[in-house]
């Protein structure tokens, strides 16, 4: 897949915006958050897919998907809001409605914020590498460092997360 | 060897060259710390792995074009179609000599296409996302 030519923006929505959707999902833990960055990362596929050059399709647009939450989490520090992959949900003591309790259960939430407690760094790595299912060195591309870094990072990204999970 | 510990996510995933995955393998027979700590980090990664793609909200991703969803439509509608269309026309043609108003061919098809396509049990069907 990685060589292949993208096509029309259209078609890379189609083709990835689940996958976009899921990764922001599993990197900010909250609806509201992945739908923000995912319509970032759609647009800024949309208005940068001229200038993509053959080579690794996926490698790009990670790239541009991790950069997305990068400035988006920086803007909300400047201006904090609501903080991406911090939400207080006990704040107000207020109860969640059932169907969003099952729709947590089904998503597994447990998991979910085993992902949350890791450090941004090893949280990247371990959901580009198990969710988005990315290689190694496309991982290094997206992310911009070394392989071995890349393997260090899964590494201890997944022996922090069968810590926390027991 | 020292314990491989980053190596050992590596193996898992099929990271490995040649000659490194000879040496973790060869390592982990006789180190049974490693055995254990591969066995954690497995659980760890298929945990992850076994999480649900999750659907995105209607309107993020845009519907496929009206002209594509034609085309999608199965071939036997199109031909339950018109073998309906000439059976009419046939009936027609042999039936009693009962006066009938002049019937064109292509407004006949047409209507029974337009009949089934609107029929519960006639539907587009679309064909699963591509795991890409």
């Amino acid at each position: 897949m990685s060589g292949e030519a993208p096509g029309t923006w259209e078609e890379v929505a189609r083709r990835y915006g689940q996958k976009i959707y899921t990764f922001s999902y599993r990197l900010t833990g909250n609806r509201d958050d992945a739908l923000d960055l995912a319509q970032e990362v759609l647009l800024r596929v949309r208005k940068g897919l001229h200038t993509y050059r053959p080579g690794s399709f996926e490698g790009w647009l990670w790239r541009i998907t991790r950069n997305a939450f990068i400035d988006e989490t920086r803007r909300r520090k400047r201006r904090p809001t609501v903080p991406l992959a911090e939400v207080d949900r006990g704040a107000g003591g207020v109860a969640p409605p059932p169907e969003e309790v099952l729709a947590t259960v089904r998503l597994g939430e447990d998991v979910q914020q085993a992902l949350l407690s890791l450090p941004y760094e090893f949280r990247e790595a371990v959901v580009l590498c198990d969710v988005v299912g990315l290689t190694y060195d496309e991982i290094a591309e997206a992310v911009d460092v070394p392989v071995g870094t890349v393997r260090s990072r899964i590494h201890r990204g997944r022996r922090m997360l069968r810590e926390k999970l027991g | 060897m020292k314990h491989p510990e980053d190596l050992l996510s590596a193996l898992v995933d099929g990271e490995l060259t040649a000659t490194e995955r000879h040496a973790v393998t060869e390592h982990l027979e006789t180190c049974p710390t490693c055995r254990a700590e591969l066995t954690e980090i497995t659980i760890a990664r298929d945990t992850v792995r076994d999480l649900p793609m999750i659907d995105p909200p209607p309107g993020l991703i845009p519907e496929s074009a009206p002209a594509r969803r034609r085309l999608l439509r199965p071939v036997w509608a199109w031909a339950a179609a018109g073998a309906a269309a000439l059976a009419l026309v046939i009936g027609l043609a042999t039936g009693p000599g009962v006066s009938e108003p002049e019937v064109d061919l292509e407004t006949l098809a047409n209507r029974h296409t337009a009949r089934l396509v609107v029929q519960p049990g006639i539907q587009t069907v679309r064909a699963p996302a591509g795991g890409g």
